[in-house]
């Protein structure tokens, strides 16, 4: 019936209104946003001076030179290698423990989601109290005698990253597990039953079912975990504040510094482009070959 | 004795995975069990259960006379809801208008807005808020929800609506229109029954991350207009900071409402999760 094709292609008019405030408020709290930005990153605007000058590629050839920019790079890398690794691991072997029928496992696999549920601003309050030097993990390492003085988790550089990655990762792994037990149910029963017929053993059937079935989880699970630490903000505000030494500080972190307490505008930025450009390109990158990865398993 | 006859391994296993999700879920229940301790409580056993139990910290946290809980929890409920109910009908209108125009204008459209999934909220936050100063709407609750709605929040929920509309029979549109029903009774009245679990899934993610924003209202209203009860427990951390009683009282009562709505409603949310994940 093409006459019946084509007038459920005609175009609903009545809802044109709608489109129109949506581009509106998209358009002013997005697209103009990031426009704004970029046109503010030439310029040396800053809002304690009244005048603003266009200084052309100055913020940008400024990165090249800024220390705590480099150190910030670094720190959200680190982030996102260590806690993409620690929440797919755990997260696929928590799936694969929990991945029973029963009301025992369902009610598990329930209260291990809660992490993601909480506010970063209340789960980094709730580990600053474990891992303060008089609090619960010092006293159970205390107590079992793994060390006799209390460890400082939050004091020196190489701890407080550590924390952090600590922190991150145990509330993407909640989200990991769910989304692998998801994909572990949709592995049809009758593809391992075929291993089995064909006498392939335990280790050899999860690397040969069940792995390639689990692939769209991973990449599900690697965007996440990159989009997550690409924003990070509310946990290191309230966990390390940044410290000790400017040393924990995510790129998305140091640019809110940069704009709000330093006043530094354009600069802030050009930090904000450069940030979108990686943003964006990983997303896209990742995205791309994750999905060649499934297509190759 | 019917436990008896569970196979041993099977109860080893059953154990084990117990113990491994009490580890995990620790940090939570401490927290939770802190709520209802007294501040010597938490600090000679922080893992104890909360015996003898106190509503102490519950208490004290209320009758705050800066009435931080009160307020933060009714300006939360106000700028989820506000921001939920606007959002929900202009995406859905929004992707059925989209759904219905030929492939090139759709793609066109959707490549415009997937633009929003990409953009980290830092990087748009300030020139937001200069625009908010410019037309008069700083340091407000309009200003906060107007933003939460034109920002990336509306990517997703188009994202989700669209992909869901695919799913949508064109039979059951063409019987309405063959019916003579005009657009908007079309969407209101057929589409958007038809795309109710898009609808959960949207309000339950745009809720939570309502909820739980952080940055936009700390930075759009400003730390003395009165927050959101996420910034109201951050800035209660500075003063607080030594008694915990009164901080896990306050936490308890933040996070009360998202933890028993994903409890409530957590058959939607994977479900949501999963197929708004799988796009």
């Amino acid at each position: 019936m093409p006459s019946a094709r084509t007038a459920s292609r005609r175009r609903p008019l009545g809802l044109a209104p709608f489109l129109w405030v949506a581009l509106l408020l998209y358009v002013a709290f997005l697209v103009y946003p990031v426009l704004n930005s970029l046109w503010t990153s030439f310029t040396d605007k800053n809002p304690l001076r009244a005048e603003s000058s266009f200084v052309g590629f100055d913020n940008y050839t400024e990165m090249l030179t800024d220390e705590r920019l480099r150190a910030s790079l670094l720190f959200t890398v680190v982030v996102v290698v260590v806690v993409t690794l620690i929440a797919n691991a755990i997260g696929l072997g928590f799936a694969l423990l929990l991945n029973r029928q029963s009301v025992g496992y369902r009610v598990m696999r329930t209260l291990i989601f809660i992490p993601q549920v909480l506010s970063g601003v209340i789960v980094a309050i709730i580990w600053r109290s474990i891992l303060t030097e008089n609090g619960l993990l010092n006293a159970v390492l205390q107590r079992i005698g793994v060390t006799s003085a209390p460890v400082s988790w939050l004091g020196s550089t190489e701890m407080a990253t550590l924390s952090l990655c600590a922190v991150v990762s145990w509330i993407t792994i909640a989200f990991a597990t769910v989304v692998y037990s998801a994909s572990l149910r949709s592995v049809p029963p009758s593809l391992y039953e075929a291993a089995k017929m064909d006498g392939a053993g335990a280790v050899s059937r999860f690397r040969n079912v069940t792995f390639p079935m689990i692939a769209p989880g991973t990449t599900i699970t690697v965007v996440l975990c990159l989009i997550t630490t690409f924003k990070l903000y509310d946990v290191i505000a309230v966990l390390t504040g940044g410290g000790p030494a400017n040393t924990t500080q995510s790129t998305a972190y140091y640019l809110i510094q940069l704009a709000f307490t330093n006043n530094l505008f354009g600069y802030s930025s050009a930090v904000a482009m450069l940030l979108l450009a990686l943003t964006a390109g990983i997303a896209y990158l990742v995205t791309n070959v994750l999905r060649k990865r499934e297509a190759r398993l | 004795m019917s436990t008896l006859r569970i196979p041993l391994r099977r109860r080893g296993h059953l154990a084990s995975a117990m113990l491994v999700t009490a580890a995990y879920i620790l940090p939570v229940y401490v927290a939770l069990v802190s709520a209802f301790k007294t501040q010597d409580q938490i600090l000679a056993n922080p893992a104890a259960p909360p015996a003898p139990f106190t509503f102490d910290n519950i208490i004290k946290a209320l009758s705050r006379p800066d009435n931080l809980v009160q307020g933060g929890l009714g300006n939360s409920v106000f700028v989820t809801a506000a921001t939920v109910v606007l959002l929900v009908p202009l995406a859905s209108a929004v992707s059925f208008y989209i759904s219905q125009r030929t492939p090139k204008v759709k793609a066109a459209l959707l490549a415009f807005f997937a633009l929003g999934l990409m953009v980290p909220p830092q990087v748009v936050l300030l020139p937001i808020v200069e625009l908010l100063t410019a037309i008069g709407l700083d340091h407000t609750y309009p200003g906060l929800i107007l933003s939460n709605i034109g920002g990336g929040y509306l990517s997703f929920a188009v994202f989700v609506y669209v992909g869901f509309l695919r799913t949508v029979p064109p039979e059951i549109i063409e019987a309405a229109r063959v019916d003579g029903a005009g657009d908007v009774r079309l969407w209101w009245q057929v589409i958007m029954p038809v795309v109710r679990p898009a609808t959960a899934t949207v309000s339950i993610f745009l809720g939570l991350w309502v909820w739980n924003d952080f940055l936009n209202p700390l930075l759009i209203l400003g730390p003395l207009q009165g927050q959101t009860i996420t910034t109201g427990v951050y800035l209660s951390v500075g003063g607080y900071s030594t008694d915990y009683g009164q901080l896990f009282g306050i936490m308890f009562l933040s996070a009360v409402i998202p933890v028993v709505g994903y409890l409530v409603s957590q058959r939607e949310f994977i479900h949501g999760l999963m197929s708004g994940a799988s796009k």
